[in-house]
């Protein structure tokens, strides 16, 4: 067993494949003697129902998964959830984006990266939010989707970017309404009432307090230029 | 008519919505959402009742027609009948 500092928490993760500890090892706590705030295990029933998923993948990466899907099962109850989405950090801002796998998340954010001095991504597929003194805060955290993108930072979250794929750039607010009815599927919801009912209320205050878009977009800069002004509210710099 | 246990509606972002828990999360995946009125009929149908009963309270809270009550609880009668209700 071995505690690591992840999203603000020390997490004990008590994982039988060496594949977790190089995995997380960015992430490994300085006191190994101090109390966990939770601790993770993977049952037999939960690795072989993994296993059984299509795709050829090594027994550590299967358990490294399952790991992670029970770490976000805990975290409503404290203050925190996984919010499927990549987040873009600049000039100590955090952004994230959102859509459908296959939507193009990764090819606007790399363009974010590729136009603009300074930004930094905070995770680009798995991110954890917390809601700490009226804000939310955006972390970065060792499981970062197959392109393994992603540094151990944290930043406070300033807008939503939900993505679609479009022959024309047009961006539109949403209500906090629109952003509820979409957010729902990037969202690990809990199967206990108690950490359901918390991710309810972490998302009401999430499209309530951040301001929520929708890009609908081209593979350009013009779109990157589109999602900076609204989600900045600065002027795109040339 | 009765609301099955496992299913929590909360209000998120001003939209109505109702996510199953527990065992009933592994018979219904997703989600549904609700009009104000659904809610409220949701909510009412928390508790035991009959039809009439709800046409009468939907009466009560809301400016609205006999007939117009009668058919809102009918088509939400027969929406929970889909496995959401006992």
């Amino acid at each position: 067993m071995m505690i690591y500092d992840i999203a603000g928490l020390r997490i004990d993760i008590q994982n039988r494949c060496k594949f977790t500890e190089k995995f997380c090892e960015g992430y490994l706590s300085d006191n190994q003697i101090s109390a966990a705030d939770l601790s993770v295990f993977v049952t037999n029933e939960e690795f072989y129902a993994e296993k059984s998923n299509p795709g050829n993948f090594s027994d550590g990466y299967i358990e490294n998964i399952c790991l992670y899907r029970n770490i976000c099962k805990q975290l409503p109850n404290l203050d925190r959830f996984l919010l499927h989405s990549a987040i873009l950090q600049y000039e100590n801002e955090a952004f994230a984006f959102l859509g459908k796998s296959g939507t193009g998340k990764s090819t606007h954010t790399g363009l974010w990266c590729k136009h603009l001095d300074g930004v930094r991504i905070v995770n680009g597929d798995k991110p954890i939010l917390q809601w700490k003194d009226n804000e939310f805060l955006a972390y970065g955290t060792p499981w970062m989707g197959k392109e393994g993108l992603g540094s151990n930072t944290v930043a406070p979250l300033k807008g939503l970017c939900f993505l679609e794929q479009s022959p024309i750039n047009e961006i539109v607010r949403l209500t906090p309404a629109q952003a509820a009815n979409r957010i729902f599927t990037q969202v690990l919801m809990p199967q206990d009432m108690e950490n359901a009912e918390k991710t309810l209320e972490l998302l009401d205050k999430l499209v309530t307090i951040v301001p929520s878009y929708l890009l609908k977009c081209t593979i350009s800069e013009e779109a990157v230029k589109l999602s900076f002004e609204a989600l900045t509210g600065k002027k795109y710099p040339l | 008519m009765k609301i099955k246990s496992g299913l929590i509606l909360r209000s998120v972002g001003g939209e109505n919505v109702v996510v199953p828990v527990g065992e009933m999360s592994k018979k219904f995946h997703g989600m549904i959402t609700l009009n104000e009125t659904g809610a409220f009929l949701w909510k009412f149908f928390a508790e035991d009742h009959t039809q009439e009963e709800a046409v009468a309270a939907l009466l009560a809270e809301y400016d609205v027609s006999e007939e117009i009550a009668q058919k809102d609880v009918a088509k939400f009668v027969e929406a929970i009948s889909q496995g959401f209700a006992e």
